[in-house]
């Protein structure tokens, strides 16, 4: 049996993350994950903020930034495109495209480095309580073994069961989870080869398209959809997609990608006793973009230094470490409420709306309009638009 | 529940099944057939349609 302060599952960003920022505050850390390549297969387009890369004080590397995007380009379901520069409008999600299979390791080896101990092809099989710690039974390389913990932190993806372990409802609604299907490919002629790309409408029914590039001919090209709203799986979307699309009709793919983006907002519940929940397992991601990285990376620091602290307190209840929910919240929850509501906006219009609204704003000088403008000159267009973001910008 | 060959094991399935009876592995999904109350959420969340019912 191994012992420990604190356990981390998975070693995402998230994790990582967390597992750095625990050992920053003093506890003895092991971060597990299954896999045998931390980072591979990836799961997502790999954009990131430049903004939320500094908050995080990450050092950037040209060994792990595939591209770096300067704009982004919004297209209508009648191909009609608005082009947006990050000068000159503040992007949630635009900045770099990262190699996530290089980004990933990168992390975990910064949380090596600070002093936690990384066990690569582990997976979490069980937990129980036993007295006032937890027990987690592990899978590593076909033997199974015991780590007693005083934390665990769970961030082990959409898939989320090490929180329902510890009987936190982890498992999303359909409609909180989106089915994403990826491809990265070879071949893709951009009309911005420096921007990334989203498409909007009925190409994917509940989310939208993607095409972020990474240098050359080379870009990930990818969808979410709602399944609650489509009856086709996101993989039959994608290639539709492709197909149509004059970028990718010609592009052939060297990597499928699939999996689930949690994009209902915060979980309310994310901590019990001796657990915290972060990361995609927690639900952080923005719920208009569906980017979680940077959120899951913030979402992780917490969870580290809560932990840390609880260790240090020589408390790991529930009511010691429900802190964390509460500065979740400050720092990403209430950005995901306004996030929320655009969702809810943006799914509500139909394809030829979303045509109107591009055709206007597609020569808009964005150099000398604000966010509050912009909903102002969208209000004209799109009476909704008032009930439904007026207040929100 | 039959679980097709071309299952990436996402585990998007076991991230939506409300009784947390899925359960995948690196290269393998097994499912607690005994429990099931057949919600079928499993299957309409699967983006690559791998799922399929059993007709028994």
């Amino acid at each position: 049996m191994m012992e420990t302060d604190i356990l981390v599952i998975g070693a995402g960003p998230a994790g990582s993350t967390a597992a750095k920022h625990a050992a920053i505050g003093g506890a003895n850390v092991i971060v597990i994950d299954k896999k045998s390549e931390i980072g591979t297969p990836k799961r997502c387009a790999e954009g990131v903020s430049k903004d939320g890369l500094k908050k995080l004080g990450i050092e950037l590397s040209p060994r792990w930034i595939a591209k770096e995007a300067t704009g982004v380009r919004m297209v209508s379901p009648n191909g009609t495109a608005v082009n947006l520069t990050e000068d000159k409008v503040k992007l949630p999600e635009a900045g770099y495209i990262l190699e996530r299979k290089i980004f990933d390791k990168h992390m975990a080896m910064d949380a090596g480095r600070a002093g936690a101990k990384i066990m690569v092809k582990t997976l979490a099989t069980g937990l129980r309580r036993e007295e006032d710690q937890v027990m987690v039974t592990v899978e590593n390389m076909g033997e199974e073994l015991e780590i007693k913990a005083k934390i665990v932190i769970a961030a082990d993806g959409p898939e989320s069961r090490v929180g329902r372990w510890a009987g936190i409802k982890t498992a999303l609604k359909p409609k909180n989870m989106e089915s994403c299907a990826q491809f990265e490919m070879a071949g893709v002629q951009m009309a911005e080869p420096d921007c990334i790309e989203f498409h909007f409408g009925s190409v994917a029914p509940g989310g939208y398209a993607w095409i972020f590039p990474k240098g050359d001919d080379i870009a990930n090209v990818g969808l979410g959809v709602l399944t609650t709203i489509t009856d086709k799986s996101a993989y039959e979307h994608l290639l539709e997609f492709v197909e149509s699309n004059p970028a990718t009709k010609n592009a052939q793919p060297v990597e499928l990608n699939i999996g689930g983006d949690p994009v209902g907002g915060l979980l309310k519940k994310m901590v019990a006793d001796n657990v915290l929940v972060t990361g995609d397992a927690a639900s952080m991601v923005n719920p208009l973009t569906g980017g979680g990285i940077i959120s899951g990376m913030l979402g992780g620091r917490i969870a580290g230094q809560v932990a840390a602290q609880a260790v240090a307190d020589g408390d790991y209840s529930h009511k010691n470490l429900k802190v964390y929910e509460k500065l979740c919240e400050d720092e990403l929850g209430e950005s995901f409420k306004k996030y929320l509501k655009a969702k809810e906006y943006l799914l509500s219009l139909s394809d030829e709306e979303l045509d109107e609204i591009a055709e206007v704003f597609k020569d808009s000088d964005f150099e000398t309009i604000n966010t509050a403008e912009m909903v102002r000159k969208l209000v004209k267009i799109s009476p909704k638009a008032l009930l439904k973001l007026g207040k929100l910008f | 529940m039959i679980v097709k060959e071309w299952c990436m094991y996402c585990g998007e399935c076991a991230g939506v099944c409300p009784r947390n009876l899925i359960e995948v592995r690196e290269i393998s999904l097994n499912f607690n057939e005994k429990e099931c109350k057949d919600c079928q959420i499993c299957l309409q969340v699967c983006p690559v349609q791998a799922l399929e019912k059993r007709n028994d």
